[in-house]
């Protein structure tokens, strides 16, 4: 497997760091999830493939014995806020001076610095703060989350395997470990980056665009027994396929949907309507 | 950079295989994106740091070109349906003959395979089909996708790039490429793979369970203003910091997880909420462990104190403002190019050049069409 020998100690946490360390020991690391005392488990249920280990790491013994393993792991991944692993002397200077090629993931939600770096928050503070989640939701209705899909994941435990996974790459050329803040406002607006660079798609209020609601060919819409379609036709070609399979003859004339909204010119341009070379024949 | 000398061609296509590229470009990679002949460029604008090749793969003499381009590069970013590589004689089986060290990365909406895999679609219908959508949405409404955002990107662009650095780290070990299915329905679903794992908290129907909208502690509120507040304030401490920084007691109000009372006291929050500006519950909130946050406008975003001491928004040369890349590497962090996107064709001779073409072959190639090349007038 692609991660075969590599071996991460996770620190257990909530959602977002399980994941990494899931996607991590799916593609074959040996991940060790250390669980304090008492604790009742990995609450998210992300842990396949992964072993526990209970450790004390707040006593000086217990930090020890951690400090002793990461001399030869080749990940740790830590979950907490900023400044809590300094506090149990397991802070970064301390476990790559003892062992360089350690790659230390830090993945926190609002970083290893920064005013909110010692607060308390959850995927929803993560994604407002990112500005993401002030385009998403209903005309009229408040911004909505979807779940804590986001930043706990994408922007999170995801974006944080990335990072993990480009250290490992980067090491194989320098012998050294990196620290990596992987933080999940960042993250987040990493991953929305196709919003700011396409601000003219964005010019309506929230829910009134093109993809966040506004249009009648990209988005969802109830059947006779109650579940549901999804619609993305956003092409004029796959348009016409839509109302062909609506069988409303008298809606194919051209007509516009909203005074305000123009079809994007580029979804205009013969050759851009080659998005996936469709009018080649496949035989 | 962690990406310094990997080459990367990016054939063109629609926003997730640009953002996919981006980050690699973003990490120090060479990324060539191949355009078509008469492409008005990258509609998505997420082409940051790459240069532009125009090659017409249609025909023989320009596949012919790609494959040469093959043989000396590490990673092939392909992003049509099904069967279309193979088509134009660009399957993986040839150009990975050719070169087997060559990653080639396919990043498709329904996969490889599969009965959707020659249909076209985009985000939503991927989402659609990994059962995600089905969770998300207010109660009492359609399901609604999160703008394109969850699969196009985070279970698209954001996996594949995934999947090529694995790639990139067996091949240090193996010596050889690998073909990645990175498909946008098993991404979304892998993405949500918490979704199947904790399904008791999905007990209740759409919108009605701690983390969709049900819980009157997991939600926005509106403000005095008319801007809004976030609240995730799950855990019972954090949950005493929001009732006391709304002024509540906590011994007059039904017990936190007591879901029958959650839509009684959602209307609660809201008519306190309703009560203050945004900034005074910003005064209130701010440094406290209450899991209360503004929700920030696009305008708000860069000038958040939070934000603007971390310089998590990054300005190019024509004044753009985009989130810098993430996340951060302490030895090799990625340095996104502050130029503006490439014009379509605008590198084609250099990139033959450097790929090892003469000038006259590079000549013939742009005198039959092959090629394009479209330099920007020269400011004088």
């Amino acid at each position: 497997m692609a991660l075969r020998g590599i071996c991460v100690l996770e620190l257990a946490g909530l959602a977002p760091g399980p994941f990494c360390g899931m996607i991590l020991a799916d593609f074959g690391a040996q991940v060790v999830r250390v669980d304090r005392p008492g604790a009742s488990g990995d609450v998210s249920h992300l842990s396949r493939g992964k072993r526990s280990l209970v450790l004390d790491l707040k006593r000086p013994r217990g930090a020890a014995v951690l400090r002793r393993m990461c001399a030869r792991a080749d990940v740790l991944l830590e979950p907490f806020r900023s400044g809590v692993m300094e506090q149990l002397k397991l802070g970064p200077e301390i476990l790559q001076g003892e062992n360089p090629k350690l790659i230390y993931a830090r993945l926190s939600g609002f970083g290893q610095s920064g005013r909110f770096s010692r607060v308390a928050g959850h995927d929803i503070n993560y994604l407002a703060l990112s500005g993401v989640l002030s385009k998403i939701g209903r005309s009229g209705e408040n911004p909505y989350p979807p779940l804590n899909l986001l930043a706990d994941f994408g922007g999170g435990g995801l974006m944080c395997a990335l990072g993990i996974m480009m250290a490992l790459f980067e090491r194989t050329r320098s012998g050294k470990g990196q620290v990596i803040d992987a933080n999940m406002v960042e993250g987040t607006a990493y991953l929305s980056s196709f919003l700011w660079k396409t601000q003219e798609l964005w010019t309506q209020p929230r829910g009134q665009n093109i993809l966040d609601g506004g249009a009648p060919f990209y988005t969802t819409y109830k059947t006779a027994d109650g579940e549901f379609m999804a619609v993305g036709a956003i092409e004029p070609q796959f348009y016409q396929l839509l109302l062909k399979g609506l069988r409303s003859p008298g809606q194919q004339r051209k007509h516009r949907w909203s005074p305000e909204l123009e079809m994007p010119s580029f979804l205009l341009s013969p050759q851009d309507l080659d998005c996936n070379l469709m009018n080649f024949p496949i035989r | 950079m962690a990406l310094r000398g990997i080459c990367v061609l990016e054939l063109a296509g629609l926003a997730p295989g640009p953002f996919c590229g981006m980050i690699l470009a973003d990490f120090g990679a060479q990324v060539v994106r191949v355009d078509r002949p008469g492409a008005s460029g990258d509609v998505s604008h997420l082409s940051r740091g790459k240069r532009s090749l125009v090659l017409d793969l249609k025909r023989p003499r320009g596949a012919a070109v790609l494959r040469r381009m093959c043989a000396r590069a590490d990673v092939l970013l392909e992003p049509f349906r099904s069967g279309v590589m193979e088509q134009l004689k660009l399957g993986p089986e040839i150009l990975q003959g050719e070169n087997p060290k060559l990653i080639y990365a396919r990043l498709s909406g329904f996969g490889q395979s599969g009965r959707f895999s020659r249909v076209a679609g985009h985000d939503i219908n991927y989402l659609a089909l990994s059962g995600v959508l089905s969770k998300i949405g207010r109660s009492g409404e359609n399901p609604y996708p999160p703008l394109n955002l969850l699969a196009d990107f985070g279970g698209g662009g954001l996996m594949c790039a995934l999947g090529i650095m694995m790639a990139l780290f067996e091949r240090t070990r193996s010596g050889k490429g690998q073909v990645i299915d990175a498909n946008m329905v098993e991404g979304t679903a892998y993405l949500s793979s918490f979704l199947w794992k904790t399904q008791e908290l999905w007990t209740q129907p759409r919108g009605q369970n701690i983390l969709d909208g049900g819980a009157p502690f997991y939600t926005t509120y509106k403000t005095a203003d008319g801007e809004f507040m976030a609240v995730g304030a799950i855990e019972p401490q954090f949950y005493q910091l929001l009732l006391k920084g709304l002024g509540l007691q906590s011994d007059e109000l039904p017990h936190q997880m007591s879901m029958m009372d959650w839509p009684e006291m959602k209307k609660k929050f809201a008519d306190v909420f309703a009560k203050k500006t945004k900034a005074e519950w910003c005064q209130i909130f701010d440094g406290t462990d209450a899991c209360v946050t503004p929700v920030l406008t696009f305008e708000e975003v860069v000038h958040h104190d939070h934000n603007k001491e971390r310089g998590s928004f990054i300005t190019g040369e024509e004044q753009d403002v985009s989130p810098r890349p993430a996340p951060l590497l302490s030895n090799t962090p990625a340095i996104p190019s502050s130029k503006r996107d490439p014009f379509v064709g605008e590198h084609s001779k250099e990139i033959l050049k450097e790929f090892g073409f003469s000038q006259e072959e590079i000549d013939q190639l742009n005198s039959d069409k092959i090629i394009e090349t479209n330099k920007p007038k020269a400011n004088l």
